[in-house]
């Protein structure tokens, strides 16, 4: 009865939640809207899209190329929608890795094992049309 | 005898796992709060950002659930506090996925395991469990 008690307080003691988000502005001319849904404007489609950027979490924290939401939307999403002439991207899909505190904590323990991390978005490039 | 039953039972309809959360919001909007949708939003709307949760809990002796890994949770409560804190309105076209639901049948190995367990004075046998949620955050523009 010890051992369970002992093994359920543990447990809830491991258990949490890992909240990774991305702040974007709203679009002013010239800058690229995002959105994981439609819209009604009507539209030109230039091309789908998938970044991706892949890298390792040195010493368990230390996210060296970005590989969180916001460098993948920010640095990589972005730029390339720019370079292809779109004004925004629709239907966007994303996933990002994301590690427990606990896995964090044993990355630093462990510090010469890196953790994998990557950032994958994809999406449909559109024109604006009028 | 029984246990052959049992198993033979289990064996049939445990290659099946399922996960429900409860409804989210609904259109026209009803309620305060944060709105909720996997499809769009029902009002024109401004997007502010993009939010991934994941949710970590235990399954203890394949009947308890500890921690976050219930879509309930990770929906109304860390994505919608998030969304809220991000200064947003609502979140639309949410994306969910359990990671590694239990079968009927793992739930029960688990559960017989744990007995086995308790009577030789070890723990309960455990399973990790991940829910991860992403959302479009939004606000209204009316």
């Amino acid at each position: 009865m010890r051992t369970l008690l002992l093994t359920l307080s543990m447990l809830s003691f491991t258990a949490c939640t890992v909240v990774n988000t991305v702040t974007l502005p709203t679009p002013a001319p010239g800058e690229v809207f995002v959105t994981a849904g439609d819209i009604a404007q009507p539209h030109e489609v230039l091309g789908l899209i998938q970044v991706q950027r892949s890298g390792v979490l040195l010493f368990g924290l230390i996210d060296v190329v970005g590989t969180d939401l916001e460098a993948g939307f920010k640095e990589a999403l972005m730029p390339e929608v720019k370079k292809m002439g779109g004004d925004g991207v629709v239907r966007v899909r994303y996933h990002m890795t994301q590690y427990t505190p606990w896995a964090h904590a044993l990355g630093v323990i462990f510090f010469f094992i890196p953790l994998p991390s990557q950032v994958v978005i994809t999406g449909q490039v559109v024109k604006l049309r009028g | 005898m029984r246990l052959i039953s049992l198993t033979l039972a289990l064996a049939v309809t445990g290659c099946n796992a399922t996960v429900h959360g409860s409804r989210l919001s609904n259109v026209p909007i009803d309620t305060g709060g944060i709105f909720l949708s996997t499809g769009g939003a029902p009002k024109p709307f401004r997007s502010i950002g993009f939010v991934q949760v994941r949710g970590y809990g235990v399954e203890i002796a394949g009947m308890a659930d500890v921690g976050n890994s219930y879509l309930d949770g990770t929906i109304r409560g860390s994505l919608a506090a998030e969304a809220a804190r991000m200064g947003g309105q609502g979140v639309i076209n949410i994306e969910f996925e359990d990671e590694n639901p239990s079968t009927d049948l793992e739930r029960a190995q688990r559960a017989m395991g744990s007995f086995s367990n308790l009577l030789s004075g070890r723990g309960p046998e455990t399973k990790d469990r991940y829910v991860t949620v992403t959302g479009e955050v939004i606000q209204f523009l009316e």
